[in-house]
């Protein structure tokens, strides 16, 4: 027992040391084109598995990870941006006093950003978890074009539609794998701790979560305010990458990608979200090689766009009608799995 | 999976091996040809690639022009950026109509010293403290400006009460700069009401603004809502004088608005009648060879941002972006499309704003407002 537990923290540490050393190569001999990708997937694996979190795991089909996405975003970079770049942003109306002295070092703002989403979904949960199902997609929906529109309204603390500009470039590699991997991280602990096999009892059934003493309110609660915190920090993660944010990159698009990546995925298993998002951000980039015109022999295609759309598109349905749960349905990896399969060799050895 | 993978692997495989050739001078455009601002974008591209046919050429080397889809959002936008940069190599970037994507193509040209010109973002933070960021067109603020002397001069009209899209930051900045230079002209500005775009219903609006009995009403926001607070405005008995910005320029205002929106004015970036310029002549001419419509604004300056790009590459005699930059930024009465244009210190156009009138289906051309 105690030898296969060193070996899967042995494994675990490999890989995370792999990890780095890929992001160490990819930051010194790859293009700003491939880094700018890789970061979009870090992002997109903290959104999708903090999502998949509440949707998957505890079975809660909400709607609004755009909502707390937008929450995170505008909090880190309010806090982050210098009050020069500030007064000449806002040119409507200026910002309210004490946002616009401020300026913190980042590493804070992000920590902040997420517990100021988190205290958003633990107020905003009393309102959702009166319904279940349907219903609670609706009034997540709901709350997520809320915070669209307050900051579309708020312009003395938002800017309004004309969005905030020149936020620092802080995200870099390390900054969202980093998060990405300690999300993972910590998503997947809880997951196999007892709070997650109470979250998977939600999911398959509600009430007799119930009648078997789960505080079901309570848990559900818990995976929203965790989801959400780790959404703030994704969405400050985001603004800090493109540098600009306005309430219209937060409209309802944002939370249907996310849905996207983690039905696909495997719905339930942060495996599968993780999978997940790496198509959705490699794929598009991939797939605009349809849309660039080509000369094949005397043959000369002109690029149309939107046909990396409809190959995506083509690819989802494929995907769902041979992976009917998603690519990983809800099979997650795990070393053992791994020594199982192709480690077989190696264990005979050593038991001889 | 197996041929999932296969099919991915041959993908990569594929987008390493396509080269293209290097005698070209190469330009990225990053434009919404799909998702919600698509109309605009396909406008755009359609009079850029008429441009490019009337200059296909600069310093005897013909110009490529990659053309990247950004779907209408920011990340993509953002992605697209690079992929030109570091990828295709391009020398210069055109795109995108939206400000909100604009913002988030321009700090990658910044960091990556290439030039970048938004045909048509008008939004004043754009351009702002930027050193490689420009724009073919005016500023919201700008325009704003006309207006209000416009409808203060021209109209006589001394009671203004104005409608803002609160949704949408062309909206915003238009009714800021309206208000201010109105003000200031001496006019009063007797109700400021805001909407939605979306909206269907604007009555109450409408009725907070009949109490103060304005002479002119300006709404700032896009076609659709214009057309549809026309209708309403005339149902509940307004008989005022309305005039809108450049939003307002799409066939679809005299569709949904009807005969409620005749004698409506408008200030656009261009108009056939008041096209001067010899560019500007053949624009017209092969506009109207190759498409039915009328030529519209969008695509004036998509083809206009090409056109300053090739005139800073000709005034050089170089392809090195940091020259073109400077080239960019010194262009002075360039004689484009929608006129004569300069780049001022804040890498804004300045040129003529024109005035339209809606006249039954159409708009008739009213007069040029000299910058």
């Amino acid at each position: 027992m105690k030898r296969e537990k060193l070996i899967r923290n042995l494994a675990t540490f490999l890989s995370l040391l792999a990890i780095f050393g890929f992001l160490k190569l990819a930051n010194s001999y790859t293009s700003a084109y491939i880094i700018q990708i890789l970061n979009i997937t870090a992002i997109y694996i903290i959104l999708s598995t903090s999502y998949n979190l509440v949707n998957g795991v505890t079975g809660q089909f909400s709607l609004g990870p755009n909502a707390f996405m937008a929450v995170g975003a505008y909090t880190a970079s309010l806090l982050t941006m210098s009050p020069a770049e500030k007064e000449l942003t806002f040119i409507i109306e200026p910002i309210i006093s004490p946002l616009g002295k401020i300026s913190l070092p980042f590493l804070p703002s992000l920590l902040i950003a997420g517990v100021v989403t988190s205290i958003f979904a633990f107020f905003i949960a009393f309102p959702v978890f009166r319904v279940r199902g349907d219903y609670l997609a609706i009034v997540t929906l709901g709350f997520g074009e809320i915070i669209r529109v307050f900051a579309t309204n708020a312009v003395s603390i938002t800017n309004g539609s004309l969005g905030l500009k020149g936020i620092n470039q802080y995200t870099n590699l390390w900054w969202s794998w980093g998060w990405a991997i300690f999300t993972v991280f910590c998503l997947i602990s809880l997951v196999e701790s007892s709070y997650g096999r109470a979250m998977k009892a939600i999911r398959e059934d509600e009430t007799a979560a119930q009648a078997m003493g789960i505080n079901t309110f309570r848990y559900k609660m818990l995976a929203f305010i965790i989801s959400a915190f780790f959404q703030g920090i994704g969405g400050g993660l985001l603004a800090h990458l493109l540098t600009t944010i306005d309430p219209k990159l937060f409209s309802f698009f944002l939370t249907f990608n996310l849905l996207i990546m983690i039905v696909a995925g495997g719905l339930g298993s942060m495996t599968g979200s993780i999978i997940g998002a790496v198509i959705f951000a490699w794929g598009f980039e991939l797939l605009r090689w349809f849309e660039e015109p080509h000369q094949i022999g005397d043959m000369f295609i002109p690029g149309i766009p939107g046909m990396r759309m409809v190959i995506f598109s083509l690819l989802l349905i494929i995907i769902m009608l041979f992976f009917r749960r998603g690519i990983t349905g809800r099979w997650e990896f795990s070393w053992d799995w791994a020594l199982n399969t192709f480690g077989r060799r190696i264990k005979f050895r050593e038991i001889n | 999976m197996r041929l999932i993978m296969g099919m991915a692997l041959a993908l990569i495989l594929f987008s390493f091996y396509v080269s293209r050739a290097d005698d070209t001078i190469k330009i990225g455009v990053i434009l919404a040809m799909t998702g919600g601002t698509s109309a605009f974008g396909q406008q755009t591209w359609t009079g850029m690639q008429i441009g490019r046919n009337i200059r296909p050429t600069v310093l005897g080397k013909k110009v490529e022009l990659i053309l990247l889809d950004n779907k209408s959002d920011k990340i993509e936008s953002a992605n697209a950026a690079q992929r030109l940069i570091q990828k295709d190599k391009v020398i210069g970037i055109i795109g995108d109509v939206a400000s909100s994507n604009s913002l988030a193509i321009a700090p990658i040209a910044e960091d990556n010293h290439i030039p970048h010109i938004s045909p048509s973002s008008t939004n004043p933070i754009v351009t702002l403290n930027r050193k490689y960021v420009f724009r073919a067109c005016f500023i919201d603020p700008f325009q704003g400006e006309v207006m209000a002397k416009f409808a203060y001069n021209e109209l006589k009209a001394r009671k203004a009460a104005v409608l803002t899209d609160i949704g949408q930051d062309y909206s915003v900045g238009l009714t800021s700069a309206f208000a201010k230079t109105y003000k200031k002209l001496g006019g009063q500005i007797v109700r400021q009401v805001n909407y939605q775009s979306g909206d269907q219903d604007f009555t109450a609006q409408l009725t907070a603004i009949k109490e103060t009995d304005p002479d002119i009403i300006a709404i700032t926001g896009y076609y659709t809502e214009i057309a549809l607070i026309a209708r309403q405005a005339r149902e509940l008995g307004i008989k005022a004088t309305l005039i809108a910005g450049d939003g307002a320029e799409a066939p679809e205002l005299t569709e949904i608005g009807g005969e409620a929106v005749d004698g409506l004015y408008y200030t656009t970036h261009f108009d056939e009648k008041a096209v001067l310029t010899p560019l500007g002549k053949k624009y017209v001419e092969m506009f109207r060879k190759q498409n039915k419509s009328t030529p519209d604004a969008l695509g004036a300056l998509g083809a206009d941002a090409y056109l300053i790009i090739l005139d800073a590459i000709e005034r050089t005699s170089s392809t090195n972006p940091e020259k073109i930059r400077d080239a960019i930024e010194k262009t002075k009465d360039f004689q484009g499309i929608t006129g004569a244009i300069t780049i001022n210190k804040n890498h804004d156009a300045v040129k003529n704003v024109v005035i339209r009138q809606v006249k039954g289906r159409d708009s008739v051309y009213i007069s040029s407002v000299n910058p």
